[in-house]
């Protein structure tokens, strides 16, 4: 079988000058600003009631607790137990406890809420709105250039993603458009950030995403009542079986020093 | 690992964050390097892409032998063990890999480009 001679193509030198390194450079630096962007927009957070703190701290007591039982000796840990189960019942910790039963308010109409709500909407502004100015400015000004041949074959199917706006059917799909660069430029650029901001940057859109899926939800989600996450609170305390990681301990001291 | 066990002995979060970082960092700095050299040699698919792999290997094992071996084999681990630091062994050698391949890929395309084309 013949050997197909790969296809070559004439492009002009200026092609990189002018396409392949202002897109370049621009992805850069818009990741740049991203970074000073978010770093410049995070809002202090904002001091709160003594009420509502007390509120959110005992919760967080009674998690603790629940979660580091083990490093306690049973006394001491009854006593916390008893204590925090005491004033979880009567509600001692709520932030208003004549609302107690009270369906909860309305999310919307809550301020606290709103407040992180505008955070969330503000990452999102700072991601798509240079996304779209990026692409449409690329779609202007580059559309329909051929700058570059990837290293590596790719199937068929990426020839519409790849080669966007050049009509040429029979091109190899190994040929790519300004756009793709751009593609590659949003994935690729991770090393330049990790290299020119270290490695806390917030200016990669993809490591954002990720940690916006993981964001943990706060002990107090909006919208629940306090009384009965204290209530269930005080129930999963009272279910604890106690036991101690100093339990056994003296044989496992022995079993390890044993010759 | 038992729960008991890992009471026992427990795992802080914070310490296996900073080194997953400090793994992933220093691979999509490599990767990138190594994209550099595999578009100025001039090489094309599988062989590039091998190139990458073998080259961020070494990299996993350079990283062990200078970083991981002194703290790990004196605890009195057996060789390659990388317990010490981290969850799996999959965590070093493999899963750098693939954070590094789009960077090695971006710029294995542009010097592939600069030089060849």
């Amino acid at each position: 079988m013949a050997q197909i001679p790969p296809q070559t193509l004439h492009r002009d030198p200026q092609l990189f000058y002018w396409i392949l390194i202002p897109i370049t450079i621009v992805m850069v630096l818009t990741g740049v600003l991203r970074h000073y962007a978010s770093v410049l927009m995070a809002t202090t957070p904002k001091k709160a009631d003594i009420k509502a703190i007390r509120e959110q701290r005992a919760l967080a007591h009674g998690a603790a607790l629940r979660t580091n039982y083990h490093v306690l000796s049973r006394k001491s840990f009854e006593t916390r137990r008893d204590f925090l189960i005491e004033g979880f019942e009567s509600g001692a910790y709520l932030k208003a406890p004549n609302q107690k039963g009270q369906p909860p308010a309305n999310p919307m109409t809550d301020p606290n809420a709103m407040e992180g709500m505008m955070g969330m909407m503000k990452n999102n502004m700072a991601m798509i709105i240079p996304n779209t100015l990026i692409m449409s400015w690329i779609n202007a000004f580059f559309s329909g250039y051929v700058i570059m041949k990837l290293p590596f074959p790719i199937t068929i199917k990426f020839k519409s993603m790849l080669q966007a706006g050049v009509q040429t059917k029979d091109m190899d799909p190994r040929w790519m458009s300004s756009i793709s660069w751009y593609f590659l430029c949003i994935f690729g650029l991770q090393f330049v950030y990790v290299f020119l901001l270290g490695s806390d940057n917030a200016a990669s859109q993809i490591a954002q995403q990720m940690q916006a899926q993981q964001m943990p939800v706060g002990p107090m989600a909006p919208g629940q009542d306090p009384s009965k996450m204290f209530k269930a609170e005080a129930e999963n305390l009272a279910v604890i079986e106690h036991y101690s990681v100093l339990d056994g301990i003296e044989e496992r001291l022995l079993e390890r020093i044993k010759v | 690992m038992s729960e008991q066990e890992l009471q026992i002995n427990p795992i802080v979060q914070d310490s296996v964050i900073h080194n997953t970082k400090t793994l992933t960092n220093l691979h999509s700095l490599t990767a990138s390097l190594f994209g550099v050299s595999a578009g100025i040699l001039g090489l094309e698919s599988y062989y590039g892409f091998l190139y990458y792999i073998a080259l961020s290997i070494t990299t996993s094992l350079l990283f062990y032998v200078f970083k991981l071996a002194p703290g790990s084999l004196a605890e009195g681990r057996s060789v390659l063990d990388t317990g010490r630091y981290y969850k799996g062994a999959l965590e070093l050698w493999t899963s750098p890999i693939f954070n590094g391949l789009p960077g090695f890929i971006l710029t294995w395309t542009l010097f592939y480009g600069l030089v060849r084309a």
